[in-house]
């Protein structure tokens, strides 16, 4: 079965670039707008990695970040968030929220491509 | 002439002339006589004779009279005045009662007395006035050290009169600037004799009575080798007369503020017209290949490479110019060093005054950079609100130190603050500040953000990453102290404990007393004392920084020189301060029943049993030497001064010049070693002193060798 993104963004021109190559890579997308609509998309059916922009509607990507790794049943969603928030402090607070990693925009999305496929190859 | 040599010089002419005159009158009559009268001529002769010894006699006697009556007296009072005006305003000028000089000495020893009374008015009034001068002088100098800017005080040709520490750091000038030397050696000169000349010109045109500045004017100056820009004012200083005797000027370091303008002005120049062409270029390339639908592959193709191109560099350049911005400091947000129990001390008492909330301090104080106001009010506004939301009113305040920020910590037992919440709490407002300032930013002033995670079993925590400090205290004077040397009394270690059931408790559930002394010397026999003493306690694995225990103790003795580089306290510092009778019972009621830990125990031990009867106190409770105990953990190194410990537990070494600071940084450090302990399956108390009593074994064979 193919591995499974959750595109998580409000922006429809870079949720275009994304699902189209994350589906071009081989992986099922399915995309969200906002922080309550992430939250449902998860707890209808677990992802295995999260592209997670930070400054989203409602309630924002930390709160999502938060709200899964509250749950234990969550803990093997690998999430990568993704911001325009550069400074070290920004950084720190994602990763203290449990994101496994940050990237911030602008981005290269053939080095985004890169990584998440050597993330969901190497989870088995 | 003297008065008494001239009496005798007149009475010696008066016996002279009265001698001459019996003489001469004896000759005469005796030699008019016949020279049968043989007879009358021996009488006129004995009566000559008898006359002139009675003329001589009586004018003897009248001399010595008039001299003791008139001469003696003149001669003393003469003294007496001179003694008056040259030695002793209040000599009192005696002449004996049987003088002949009338009212003369009276009227003399009144016009002494009045002359005495004024001029110790005169004295008295230079006195209070010098006084009055030198503590205005004193206050001052006060204001001067506590200003912001420097200060410096000059006459007319530049000589430096006065200044502040801050006018020494601004000019970049280490050491003394040396009064009387010329400002001009320190300051561009061109803009200095500018703006005297402005003030001067000013106030002799008379225009300064008018001018909305006064006396007073802005100029941008430089240190003399130009490296630092001085944002400056200068002041005239006037004299009764209104002419002007000297100059006061303020001034700040503007270089970075200047330089941080300039910045922001080159990359809001870089960010819009810079990115003009390329966004044209990219528009142009869209456009046509939206609307272009004939065109061929390779021209297809050329269009867009531009696209991608441009985008590229595009995204690079904003990420460049993005970063540099981040970095910019801008505007005058008052930002300063600021010492972390200052500003939780203040937190916790606004937080009890005002809500009844109880907030405990722990932790190992540290330095950081901020906005001490605006810092409370946010850590105040928002432990309220976690009160509000988590149900409890107790709270814990930590700053820890992190790689590249210090950490305020705020704990609370219950549940974690999830991030949207915590943000919308951002929206509020300060009260009591101008301009709508919310809670979002100051974080942003700050250049940071606040997060919650859980922390601990059922405890959670809010975290909020400050700068740390740009020039903490112990960086700032450069001053380290060398340490002790090891000190061991075998005989104080190793004496036995009656622990009872504490010996097998688990080392963190146990109540420690971290403490440390300073002291005159390190021979406790040899009439050294204890100086100042202060302890921190430690419960529950936590240091409780509020619960500490700091005294200066007055040695009685005066304290060594030498022994000041240790320490830095001095006779002065120690001299209203109480004994140590007075202290060490305090002392030992802030142990109580607590364990007492200390660095190098043995030393600090052996002044406290020293004083024991005298100050009919004991300290017989279990002691633990994280010298000993890091000896034990770390045996592959002989470096285990405090210093040493501290670096290699990862204690951040701040303010470590007093015996408290010392305390704090010896807790830490044992804190740090109970995790080592365990690991190495050292869990309970006897264990700790079973594993330092082998450390002081060794220490002992080796001593005798």
């Amino acid at each position: 079965m193919a591995k499974s993104i959750l595109v998580v963004e409000d922006e429809p021109n870079i949720v275009l670039s994304l699902q189209f190559l994350m589906k071009k890579a081989g992986f099922d997308v399915r995309v969200a707008r906002d922080g309550e609509e992430a939250l449902a998309a998860v707890e209808e059916r677990a992802p295995d990695l999260i592209l997670l922009d930070v400054m989203i509607p409602k309630r924002d990507g930390y709160d999502v970040c938060q709200t899964i790794r509250s749950n234990p049943d969550w803990s093997g969603i690998f999430i990568i968030m993704l911001t325009a928030k550069g400074r070290d402090v920004d950084r720190e607070k994602g990763i203290a929220l449990g994101a496994n990693d940050y990237v911030t925009k602008p981005f290269s999305t053939r080095d985004l491509t890169e990584m998440v496929k050597k993330i969901l190859d190497s989870s088995g | 002439m003297v008065p008494r040599l001239f009496l005798i010089l007149c009475f010696a002419a008066l016996a002279a002339t009265s001698l001459v005159a019996v003489g001469v009158g004896t000759w005469l009559i005796s030699s008019e006589l016949p020279e049968s009268g043989q007879d009358i001529t021996d009488i006129v002769i004995v009566y000559g004779g008898g006359m002139a010894c009675l003329l001589i006699a009586t004018i003897a006697v009248l001399w010595a009279y008039i001299d003791y009556a008139m001469g003696q007296p003149l001669a003393a009072l003469v003294r007496g005045i001179q003694t008056v005006i040259h030695a002793n305003p209040d000599h009192r000028i005696e002449v004996d009662d049987s003088h002949q000089l009338g009212g003369l000495p009276q009227a003399v020893g009144e016009l002494v007395g009045q002359l005495a009374h004024a001029r110790n008015s005169v004295s008295e009034a230079i006195e209070k006035a010098t006084e009055s001068v030198e503590q205005q002088k004193n206050q001052l100098a006060i204001v001067l050290q506590d200003l912001h800017e420097g200060v410096i005080v000059c006459n007319l040709n530049h000589s430096i009169l006065l200044y502040n520490n801050r006018a020494l750091e601004l000019l970049h000038i280490a050491g003394e600037m040396g009064l009387d030397r010329s400002l001009l050696s320190f300051m561009s000169r061109q803009p200095i004799l500018h703006a005297l000349t402005r003030l001067t010109n000013r106030v002799a045109e008379g225009r300064h009575m008018r001018h909305s500045e006064g006396v007073t004017v802005s100029f941008v100056g430089s240190t003399t080798d130009g490296r630092y820009i001085l944002d400056g004012r200068m002041s005239l200083i006037l004299d009764s007369d209104d002419a002007p005797s000297g100059y006061v000027i303020s001034f700040e370091d503007d270089t970075e503020e200047l330089a941080a303008l300039g910045l922001r002005d080159r990359l809001l120049r870089e960010a819009t017209e810079g990115l003009l062409a390329p966004v044209g270029n990219l528009r142009a390339a869209a456009e046509i290949l939206e609307s272009a639908a004939d065109m061929t592959v390779e021209e297809q193709s050329a269009f867009r490479q531009v696209v991608l191109k441009e985008s590229k560099y595009l995204s690079d350049r904003l990420e460049t110019l993005s970063a540099q911005y981040r970095d910019v400091i801008t505007g005058s947000w008052p930002m300063t060093d600021i010492y972390s129990p200052n500003l939780l001390n203040n937190i916790a008492h606004r937080l009890l005054e005002q809500s009844n909330f109880n907030a405990v301090m722990t932790g190992i104080p540290q330095w950081l950079h901020g906005d001490s106001y605006t810092l409370v009010e946010l850590l105040d506004r928002l432990i309220r609100k976690v009160g509000n939301f988590a149900g409890t009113n107790s709270f814990e305040l930590e700053a820890a130190a992190g790689e590249r920020h210090v950490y305020l910590d705020v704990g609370w037992k219950g549940v974690v603050v999830q991030a949207s919440m915590l943000s919308s709490w951002l929206d509020d407002q300060l009260e009591e500040t101008l301009g709508g300032l919310t809670l979002r930013d100051v974080l942003e002033h700050h250049k940071t953000d606040i997060w919650s995670l859980p922390y601990r079993d059922g405890h959670a925590r809010l975290r909020l990453p400050l700068p740390p400090a740009l020039r903490p205290p112990t960086s700032r004077d450069g001053r380290s102290r060398p340490s002790r040397p090891e000190f061991y009394d075998f005989e104080l270690l190793k004496r036995p404990v009656q622990l009872g059931d504490l010996g097998g408790r688990p080392l963190k559930s146990i109540n420690y007393v971290v403490f440390d002394t300073e002291t005159t010397g390190l021979e406790p026999s040899a009439g050294d004392e204890i100086i100042s003493i202060a302890g921190v306690r430690v419960v529950n694995g936590r240091i409780l920084t509020g619960e500490s225990f700091e005294r200066l103790v007055d040695p009685k003795r005066p304290i060594p020189k030498d022994s000041i580089r240790f320490h830095g306290i001095t006779d002065e510092m120690v001299k209203d301060k109480p004994p140590v009778q007075v202290v060490l019972p305090q002392f030992r009621q802030f142990v109580a029943d607590s364990v007492l830990v200390a660095h190098n125990a043995a030393f600090d031990l052996k002044f406290l049993k020293l004083k024991e009867s005298e100050c009919e106190v004991t300290f017989d409770m279990a002691v633990l030497d994280t010298l000993l105990l890091s000896v034990y953990l770390h045996d592959h190194t002989t470096r285990h001064t405090l210093d040493d410990a501290a670096q290699r537990l990862g204690i951040e070494i701040q303010g470590r010049h007093t015996a408290l600071g010392d305390s704090l940084v010896t807790a830490g450090v044992f804190l740090k070693m109970i995790d080592v302990l365990e690991a190495r399956g050292v869990n309970t108390l006897d264990e700790a002193i079973e594993a330092s009593n082998t450390i002081v074994e060794v220490r002992a064979r080796q001593a005798n060798f």
